[in-house]
């Protein structure tokens, strides 16, 4: 008994003294089980998201028929015909890309060792940055005078009815589909407004096209939605909020004055206008119009936490020691000020999901993109219970599951809190 | 108390001006234009039928749609300049369709301030043809490539010139203008009629458009001061001949301008859809306050209990719910007019039955209560969670402190120490949260009102932007703000009821 306490207490406080404040952060944070839980169910959405070719779609993963082996899956994946939108293109890339990048964190971790830790933010962030590169390139036409290897439009065979043709001449044909055969834009005049049934998990929508297939398309949409649009405005209101905090005065008078306008806006009003008005709306426009509307909140935090931190001594310090100022705001406070703005972005990922819903309910959103809102639309002027439950339980469920981390998130940042 | 309000009032001024300078940049610098279907491409058909071109060019003016959006500076533009435009307009450069287009609206927009140059291209325009045509009888088979141009840029001039030396009338609007202005008015109306009358079909003989021209000539040479700026003028309309300008000095008189699809003026509508929004809003509001304070409180004295977890989570999900999801829902599975409804009970939406009129007093109430349950439970039940979490906490706080042990110690019964001496402190901090509800509760009411078919400012606003009627869009961003102002000027006003220590002087 003796031997053990001993043995652990002068190991205990120094433990908790090494401990970053993130990882004491994390620690609290893997207590709170129902928080965890929806970590977890992030990371299922994301596979979900990242998945979701293979899950449902037209184009088979392999073809053999009269001898001829074919795999127009993976070329599939990069038709325009097939996924016209960026976001869809974005995440096939992830999904061919997937193994690779495993590979190379593999690598890197196995060499690297005990000091892995360090690198580990490096490493992801060198990751997410060579695919966003990739993503970029893919996304234009033409590369110079090459036409891009990524870009191309191709007419898009129908295996299945090329497969029963093939039988019933009498040859042999192997072919391994995606789990469910319907493509997400596939629409099927005939077979509009279809109950669910083991055919159609989820039913059909007024045109026809599969709802489970759209949910599952639907889930990039929404949480591509939230991340960026909450990047763009996190990004937004750090700058700002940090600029304000730390200079004060003219400039603070200034930010404070903007901040206060961008408040009183009913901001739905705005999102509502600003997205009418922009013909031939993209996704894209949807994001940046939700980001650049919203960043007043962590402009707030960031300048009050500002406001706290400038006279602390370690700032002080860092500003006495003759650091350019970029330096000191962002490379020594901005990191001690931030941890309020990761509760704020996970509500805001929430809202900014609900928010993208909303516009596509009321027909304002990007109609080539499989948006929950806009099925739940569909229901609501058809009078389906399928059409209005299922991408109603799915905005609910994946709105519900950010709320939730974002709550632990807060318990876990500040304990005081929690009453 | 009065002098802090008058200082609130006046910090309020310029947030909403920079406001207003936001709406109205957006709707300004916005891509695609109001009217626009209005207009027909065709160069030929419009010389023609130039009544249409002309109305089109009355509806821009009217809505200050000619005018530079901030700035003006169109008094110092060079004869050059429209000189291109013009051929621009008639082809003699190459150019796309499009650019003929915005040729031809840059042209139109320039309106007094392209008259002098204008004049002056005729006029030179004319020379070259006079000087070169042998043949007056037939004279278009023997120009010169450079005659026929000159032609061409004379009698596109001369429409141009005709289109942008009408004059609007001043203030058209007014339903009971005065002697001084109807008389104006007249003056500027026989003007106009005059020059409608100088214009020429492209296939009239030279002598015809000759003295035409001559008229033009004349009608210029007597308002040639009309057309000159001083320094003075030009500072003038610098600033003020814009759309910015215009807008604000209308927004002054609280003069909205007139719907673009309804033409009736905007004021009077929104005046009477504010009666519906705000009561929704207000109502909401209220109704959120009563049910989550005694969920705040229910909670903070039953702490840690399985009905405070109980309602804790049923209130968070209620909060992750979307609004339309559960409308959707409710309308189908309620309301009268379904057909898969389990339920019967409420009206398919709408403020009031098709029999209102004939209805008593309390008929009428109950009538509207009726339709308005639905709506209501969707735009408040969202905004419980966090006012009664934030009830909680803030009580919470509150019966740790030395007085409510103090309270306690002398014997008072819980329901005095809670309700008299905790209560008022607990209930500050979600008061603070009435300033950001408000906006949301605005802005959720658009998606409750499209949905029941309330006729109120939400469902206006939707519809004014799937019509780009710019007039609707920005009096209902403007009001709706004015509304969120007041609003959190009532809050802080409401401090000191709530806390008799805050004192504003």
């Amino acid at each position: 008994m003796t031997a053990a306490l001993n043995s652990s207490e002068p190991d205990a406080p120094d433990q908790t003294l090494r401990a970053s404040y993130l990882a004491q952060v994390w620690q609290r944070f893997r207590k709170n089980r129902i928080a965890v839980l929806g970590v977890w169910c992030i990371g299922v959405l994301v596979a979900l998201a990242i998945l979701a070719p293979v899950l449902s779609g037209n184009q088979p993963l392999y073809f053999r028929a009269q001898g001829n082996t074919q795999f127009p899956f993976f070329s599939g994946l990069f038709n325009r015909l097939l996924f016209e939108s960026g976001v869809d293109l974005f995440f096939n890339l992830l999904l061919v890309l997937l193994p690779l990048y495993a590979l190379v964190y593999w690598v890197i971790r196995r060499q690297s060792g005990v000091h892995f830790h360090g690198r580990y933010w490096r490493v992801l962030g060198a990751l997410v940055g060579f695919h966003c590169a990739l993503f970029l390139t893919a996304s234009v036409e033409q590369l110079g005078s090459i036409q891009n290897p990524l870009y191309f439009t191709e007419t898009v065979t129908d295996y299945h009815a090329l497969q029963a043709q093939l039988e019933a001449q009498g040859h042999d044909v192997d072919s391994v589909f995606p789990m469910r055969p319907y493509s997400y834009r596939q629409t099927a005049p005939l077979r509009g407004l279809e109950a669910p049934s083991g055919d159609h998990w989820f039913g059909t929508d007024s045109e026809g096209r599969d709802v489970f297939a759209r949910m599952l398309f639907g889930t990039r949409i929404s949480l591509t939605i939230g991340v960026i649009a909450v990047g763009i405005y996190v990004g937004i209101g750090v700058v700002l909020g940090a600029l304000a905090g730390y200079f004060g005065g003219a400039v603070d008078m200034w930010i404070s004055r903007m901040i206060e306008v961008m408040i009183c806006f009913p901001s739905f009003f705005l999102i509502l206008t600003l997205a009418a008005l922009i013909e031939q709306r993209s996704i894209f426009h949807v994001m940046i119009i939700i980001g650049v509307t919203s960043w007043t909140g962590v402009a707030r935090l960031i300048r009050a936490e500002f406001l706290k931190h400038k006279s602390l001594e370690y700032a002080q310090a860092a500003i006495a020691l003759g650091l350019t100022q970029t330096r000191v705001i962002f490379v020594h406070i901005l990191p001690n000020a931030i941890a309020p703005v990761l509760v704020s972005a996970t509500f805001g990922i929430a809202s900014a999901i609900l928010t993208e819903s909303a516009l596509a309910f009321l027909g304002i959103g990007d109609l080539t993109v499989a948006s929950w809102g806009e099925t739940l639309n569909t229901g609501r002027t058809q009078e389906k219970l399928w059409l209005i439950l299922v991408p109603g339980f799915a905005i609910f469920f994946v709105v519900s599951i950010f709320n939730l981390v974002g709550e632990g998130l807060r318990d876990a940042l500040d304990p005081k809190l929690k009453t | 108390m009065k002098a802090y309000i008058l200082r609130r009032l006046l910090i309020m001024l310029p947030t909403f001006c920079g406001i207003s300078l936001i709406v109205f940049l957006v709707l300004n610098l916005a891509p695609g234009r109001p009217g626009a279907q209005q207009q027909s491409t065709d160069l030929a058909s419009d010389l023609r039928g130039q009544s249409t071109q002309e109305s089109f060019q009355i509806f821009r003016e009217q809505f200050s749609l000619d005018k530079p959006i901030l700035f003006n500076s169109r008094f110092a533009l060079e004869p050059a300049e429209l000189e291109h435009l013009l051929k621009v307009s008639a082809r003699l450069i190459p150019a796309t369709a499009a650019e003929q287009i915005a040729a031809r609206e840059a042209l139109e927009d320039f309106g007094e301030y392209g008259i002098p140059h204008l004049v002056e291209l005729i006029g030179q325009a004319d020379k070259t043809v006079r000087d070169n045509s042998g043949n007056e009888a037939s004279p278009a088979a023997s120009d010169s490539a450079e005659v026929a141009a000159a032609r061409h840029i004379r009698d596109l001039g001369v429409y141009f010139l005709k289109l942008n030396a009408r004059r609007p009338l001043v203030d058209p609007f007014n339903s009971a203008p005065s002697d001084e202005l109807r008389a104006k008015n007249q003056r500027i109306d026989s003007e106009n009629a005059e020059i409608r009358e100088m214009s020429y079909a492209l296939d009239a003989p030279e002598a015809e458009k000759r003295a035409i021209l001559d008229k033009w000539q004349a009608w210029y040479g007597e308002r040639r001061q009309r057309y000159e700026y001083s320094s003075l003028d030009k500072v003038r309309v610098f600033f003020l001949d814009t759309r910015f300008a215009r807008y604000w000095r209308n927004l002054v008189k609280l003069d909205f301008g007139v719907s673009l699809v309804s033409r009736e003026p905007v004021m009077d509508t929104l005046l009477s859809k504010l009666k519906y929004s705000l009561s929704l809003s207000v109502v909401s509001l209220l109704l959120a306050y009563l049910v989550s304070i005694p969920l705040g409180i229910f909670s903070a004295v039953k702490k840690d209990t399985p009905g405070d977890r109980a309602l804790t989570v049923g209130l968070f999900m209620l909060y992750s719910l979307p609004s339309f999801f559960v409308a959707t829902l409710l309308l189908i599975y309620l309301s009268v007019g379904s057909d898969i409804a389990w339920l019967r009970w409420f009206p398919t939406g709408g403020w009031q039955s098709q029999d209102f009129d004939q209805l008593t007093t309390w008929g009428k109430l109950k009538d509207v209560a009726w339709h308005l349950v639905l709506p209501l439970f969707c735009l408040t039940y969202g905004s419980l969670a966090a006012l009664s979490r934030y009830m909680r906490t803030g009580l919470l706080e509150v019966i740790r402190s030395d007085y409510v042990r103090t309270a306690r110690a002398k014997g008072l019964p819980e329901s005095e120490v809670i309700g008299r001496h905790a209560l008022r402190n607990g209930l500050l901090p979600i008061l603070t949260l009435l300033g950001g509800l408000l906006p949301a509760v605005l802005g959720g009411s658009v998606i409750v009102e499209y949905i029941f078919g309330i006729p109120g400012m939400g469902l206006w606003v939707i519809e004014a932007i799937y019509q780009r009627d710019y007039n609707v869009i920005m009096a209902v961003q403007l009001s709706s703000t004015i509304l969120v102002l007041v609003g959190l000027l009532l809050t802080d006003l409401s401090y000191a009821l709530v806390d008799p220590r805050i004192r504003y002087q």
